[in-house]
This record gives structure tokens, sequence and C-alpha cells, in this order.
């Protein structure tokens, strides 16, 4: 991990308009991702966490750009990446990669592995000439853990496990610099999903690859990433290094998030207190006024405490967590150890 | 008092329900099913046996294929069949072995006396008909009831599982309910006759964790208020680890390890046990170096390995476990109540006590 910022957002906004009736016509927005701002760092993991509904897969839809923001940017090594256009843009391409959730459905049953993993190169041909790209394919299987002569199989041939490590030798076909998983793992068994996880830290240290990895278990989370944020309703609410945002977390959606996960040991089930929250995740299409997080907080205030949540938006500033300070979205932001 | 049909063991009903004289409600013993399909005869389940209390919970804890889903259909009685037969063993639901029982007698079971939460409440619920003539069916067809009284109950139903404004709900399709509220709707659907029995399939797996700890809770206190024993199928194990009494583990249609909740996560006995613990990433391990992981894929049941099915995986494996039939669960001794584990080596001096889960690790 080095200092370089290779990829920066800015107040990332992304609204999808309701139409209704016969003609279409917008009747509201849904604010999948509500001013969003983070850097990512060469060779570093940012985790993104948050419960269904918050955005997180529309944050990276965004940093692909397979979706144009309502407003905001992204710098990429210097340049907005929504201000390219053209050859321009289709270089940029090569350097932000993605592997999908099911792999399942995100691989083409009708070709061939070899096919699949070689189909960049048709779109990037400078990237690997004509007569290598057999070799190279093969070099890409062999790196992700997969038989290189199983080059001509077809996808139903493998299992799970086997179809993410495609998808993965895919993702970094054209060298990224900057790879987004989303959910790359959570829909694999155990035993086999930690083989994806310790394959995409390998290939991290190998070829200095930056990860956004998007995903709703934080363990594996924890386990991967750097530094980490958490969304909620479209926003990040706390982001911090995975030390701080797991020990010391300071917002409440954290805390709550964090304790409400279960873990592994039936011994330290009575130890951990849980914070328990009530009901769901609004609708993103109607957000609640002020903090997007007052209707379901559990943080005991004053009725004034209570009106200002309801009313002043929090933004994200560096709260004292205890060893020192980190961003956080709470106008009460109060640090609480022992969660996990 | 009542004969059941096989004519040798009484069974005492109670307001629509059979009594478990001894406080054993389910002993399921050598089950076997198999799957007959073009490829060949898949042996899904080989050989199954374990028993469930009242009151108390037990966690089938597997991976897909190894024959949970699959355990529970057959318990049901809900089996695809074709291409699912029960070849072999026997289900005893206080002390009747259900799968002897003519279809209609088992009728007054299913869903009454033994019911069932599926894991994807979407697709389980019908999506043309409100939500509230759903649960209601339960009432009308099993109770008698009329449409009135049915509704009625539904609406109590519904505020017991905490669907907020349950009689301004009753009416809504399952599309208009969240993912967290339409899992509400599934439970109690299940619960509505107040079964003796609840096999949940994977209840949470689909639901975020906030929510995920509010349905676990809600199962917890209605088991506490019935004396109802829960069969909870699932290959989460923070979840397991939070809730079960007892865990079987399954691999590949075979119970590998079955024990009481904290001996099996502090001294895992089986290296499939072993191995699973040791591979899942934890919420108070720091960012590690590599996760342990279990080698190679399970087996394909259509082409199962001689010997122990686990071998080919397996970092203990020797000579015997390659060939002839696979290791016996047997009982280790000195344990009470009594665990289970099928390995050869399982008295080994070097695979016992060599599973160290990963608490006792500092990063």
């Amino acid at each position: 991990m080095s200092e370089k910022v290779i990829l920066q957002a800015s107040e990332l906004v992304k609204y999808y308009p309701i139409k209704t009736g016969v003609i279409r016509h917008v009747t509201g927005h849904v604010r999948a991702v509500d001013g969003v701002s983070f850097e990512l760092h060469q060779g570093e993991t940012l985790g993104v966490v948050g419960e269904s509904g918050c955005g997180k897969s529309t944050l990276g839809r965004l940093l692909m750009r397979l979706e144009e923001p309502t407003s905001g940017s992204v710098m990429f090594d210097g340049t907005d990446m929504y201000d390219l256009r053209g050859s321009a843009m289709r270089k940029l391409r090569r350097d932000i990669q993605i592997v999908f959730q099911d792999p399942y459905t995100s691989l083409n049953p009708r070709m061939t592995v070899g096919d699949i993993v070689g189909e960049p190169y048709d779109i990037h041909p400078e990237v690997a000439p004509k007569g290598s790209r057999r070799k190279r394919v093969q070099e890409l299987l062999d790196l992700v853990g997969l038989n290189p002569e199983h080059i001509n199989r077809y996808p139903h041939q493998f299992s799970g496990g086997q179809r993410q490590r495609i998808g993965v030798a895919r993702g970094i076909a054209l060298n990224p610099k900057v790879l987004i998983c989303d959910e790359p793992v959570s829909a694999l068994d155990v035993s086999v999903q930690a083989q994806v996880v310790n394959l995409l830290e390998k290939l991290q240290d190998e070829l200095g690859l930056a990860y956004i990895f998007i995903a709703h278990d934080l363990a594996v989370v924890r386990h991967i990433s750097d530094r980490v944020a958490v969304m909620y309703l479209g926003k990040i609410v706390e982001i911090g290094n995975e030390e701080e945002i797991y020990e010391r977390p300071t917002h409440p959606y954290t805390q709550a998030l964090l304790s409400a996960v279960p873990v592994p040991d039936p011994e330290l089930k009575d130890s951990r207190e849980q914070i328990f929250l009530a009901g769901d995740v609004p609708s993103p299409a109607n957000p609640p006024s002020g903090c997007r997080f007052h209707t379901r907080c559990w943080r005991e205030r004053t009725d004034d405490q209570k009106t200002e949540c309801k009313t002043v938006i929090p933004e994200l500033y560096e709260h004292a967590d205890g060893s020192g300070t980190h961003l956080s979205a709470c106008h009460f932001a109060k640090v609480r150890y022992n969660l996990v | 008092m009542k004969k059941n049909s096989n004519g040798t063991v009484p069974i005492i009903v109670d307001n629509n329900r059979w009594v478990a004289t001894d406080g054993r409600l389910l002993e399921v013993e050598d089950l076997e099913v198999e799957f007959r399909t073009r490829e060949g005869i898949a042996r899904a389940i080989n050989g199954v046996s374990f028993y469930l209390d009242q009151k108390e919970t037990l966690a089938i804890l597997g991976e897909s294929g190894s024959g949970k889903s699959v355990t529970a259909q057959a318990i049901m009685g809900i089996l695809d069949t074709p291409p699912g037969y029960v070849t072999g063993g026997s289900v005893k639901y206080c002390g009747v072995d259900l799968l002897t029982l003519p279809d209609k007698e088992r009728q007054t079971v299913r869903g009454a006396q033994i019911s069932m939460i599926f894991q994807d409440a979407l697709s389980a619920l019908n999506p043309v008909f409100p939500v509230g003539w759903q649960i209601a069916e339960m009432f009308r067809i099993h109770r008698g009831m009329n449409k009135v009284d049915a509704l009625e109950r539904t609406v109590s139903l519904m505020e017991r599982v905490r669907i907020p404004a349950a009689r301004e709900r009753v009416d809504s399709y399952p599309h208009q309910f969240s993912g967290g509220m339409r899992q509400r709707i599934m439970i109690a659907m299940a619960i509505a006759l107040v079964p003796a029995i609840l096999i949940a399939v994977e209840p949470t797996t689909a639901l975020d964790v906030t929510v995920q700890a509010q349905i676990m809770d809600l199962l917890k206190q209605l088991q506490e208020e019935s004396g109802m024993g829960l069969i909870l199928i699932t290959h989460d194990l923070g979840v397991v680890a939070t809730v079960a009494d007892r865990i079987a583990v399954m691999y590949a249609g075979r119970l590998v390890e079955l024990a009481d909740v904290i001996e099996l996560y502090s001294d895992p006995r089986h290296p499939y046990t072993m191995g699973l613990l040791e591979s899942v990433p934890r919420l108070d391990t720091r960012r590690g170096e590599t996760l342990p992981s279990i080698k190679g894929l399970p087996p394909n049941l259509l082409a199962m390995p001689a010997g122990c099915p686990f071998h080919p995986r397996c970092r203990f494996a020797i000579d015997q476990c390659a060939t002839g039939s696979p290791p016996p669960l047997e009982s280790l001794e000195g344990y009470k109540p009594e665990r289970f584990a099928a390995c050869w080596r399982v008295g080994d001096s070097e695979l016992a006590h060599s599973g160290h889960p990963q608490s006792g690790e500092v990063n």
C-alpha cells in the first residue's frame, strides 16, 4: 500500500427517477447514492459494508461508469472519468475492472473459459496481440489456481468457487489498477469462500491491485480490508481503518451492525451485548429528514438533541475514538468498545 | 387415546396434538434418500440418525449438496418423488414412524404438528393471494374455521410476529412487504397451529444482520413459550453458535459429527468440522495473513470416492481412509450428552484436540 491516491470520489450522487402513470410522469427519485466521497490508495483494499438497499452496489456501478452519476466526480489518476469520451474512456476502462457476485449468472454458458477470460482482449487488442492470447489466458488460469488445460471447458463444468476464479481471471486480464469486487464470495460455501479470499489477497500482493470490496459480511470485510466505509441509505456514515471501525466505532449504526453479527463461538454468546434495531431500513425513495438513521437510532438523547437529529443532516467529521480520531457522521458520535 | 395404524404404540392425543410421553419428539434412524436421475443414482442421504427433544434446538450444519435440506424434506414428507425416494430408515414422531403412515394420517401431522419455514420467503409465498388469506388457510383447512374467525386469528398472529399495523396489512400482497416482513409472515404461517416441531431451513440467510437478529430472537421466544423443538438447517456457523443446543454436521449425505454446541466449537473432533471452523473469517480476528481453507471441493454425489467421502480433502487421511466402506458414526467415550464422530482416526493422538479454533490464535 502506498500513499498515492489512485481514485478519488467526491460528492457522488445517483438518483433513479420513479415513473408512474401512462405518460411515465416522474413522481420522485430513489436516492441510491447521495453524496459519497472517499479516496482509494494504490494497492489498498477499501471495504464497503451496509445492508441491502444502502447503495453499495450502485456505488460500484458508478465507479465502473456503468451508470452516469446525477452529480459529483471521480478522479482517476488525476482526470475526472465522467468527462472522458471515446478512446480516452476506453483506455481508462482497462484500469478499472469488476468481479460480480453470482458466478452462475455472470459467465456466459455458451462461451468456453478461454473465450470468457480472453474476451477483454477482443475489446482491447493492444494489451495482448492475437498470437499470444491463448498463452496469456492460460497464464491467467494458472494464476487464479485453475488448470490451464481446462481452457476449452464450459462454465457448467466448474463448481461455484472455480467459476468465481474464472470471474477473477477475467477481471485481471487487462492488468487493471483497481478491481471492484461486488459481493465476490457471498454466493460461495464457507470452505470455498476462504479459498477465494486467499486468492484475492495473493493477487493483490503480486500485482499491486487496489480493491473496492463491497460486501455485507462484516467478518470477511475485516479480514481483507485496510480501510472500511459503512453505508446507510446512500451515505457513508463512518469510515476509517479496519481497527477504528471494528474496535472503536463511534456511529450508533456501525455499533448496532457489529453487535448484530453472530460470532461463531457459543461461549461468547452471553458475554456479547447485542443492540437491537427496531424495524427495517426506510425506503431510499423517501429517506428520513436530518440524520437518516434517526428513525432507528438506539442512543439515548434529550429532546433537544432528538430535534437536532431530525432536522440537521450530520456531515462526516473527525470524532475522538479513544485513541485518535476518525470520520463519522453523527451529531453525538461516541466511541463504544468490545462489540466484536 | 388412540391406536396408530401400525397398531403398536398408542398415541396420546391432546388438543389435536400428539404427545411425546418421554419428551422425545423426533427420532430419525438410518434415513436413506436417493435421487434417480438420468446420469445415475445420487445417494443424497446415507444412513442419517439423530433425535430431537422438547424445547431443544438442533442445528444441522452443512454446505450445499451435503443433504441437509433433503433431510428436512424427508422428515416433512415433501420430497419431490420422482426423482427423490426414501429408500430406508425411519422417522419417528412421538414414537410413530411417519414413513409408514398412510398419506391421509400424515397430512394431519404435516403443517399442524411439524411445520417448516422455507429459505426464500418471496418464492414460498403465493404472489396472487393476500398474505392474510394465506396465513388463514392454515386455520380454515386444519381447524375448519370459517373465513371471519380465521382472519381474526390471523391478525393476532401477525401481531405476535410483530408485523406493524397488522390489521391494515392483512390484505396486502407478498411483494408489498420487505424481506424481513415476508420472513415473519412465513413464520406466522409455520407457527399458526402451535407445532411441536419447527424445521427452519436457512431462515435468515436472505436477511440483513440487524433483521436476522430480530428473527432469531422471535423464534427463541416462541420456543420458550410453547416448548417447541427447533431444527435449524443452515450453513452459517455464526447463527448456529448463538442459538443451537446441539449440532449435527453433515458432509456428502452423511453425519460426520454430532455434539453439544460448546464442545463442538471448542474441541471439534472430525477433520471436516475442524477445517470448517478454521476457514470462517471472524469479526474478532484482525486482518490476517492467509485464511486456513479446506483444499479441494465437495464430492460429486454421482461419483463418490471410495472409503471416507472426505478423505481426498483431509489433511489427516491415511491409507485406510481411501478404501472400503466409510467410517461409521461412533459414540465417543466420556461425554454427556453423548457425542459422535465418523472418522477412523478419531481416537488418534495426532488428531485428537488438534483442531484449534481461531479464538486461540493471536494475529
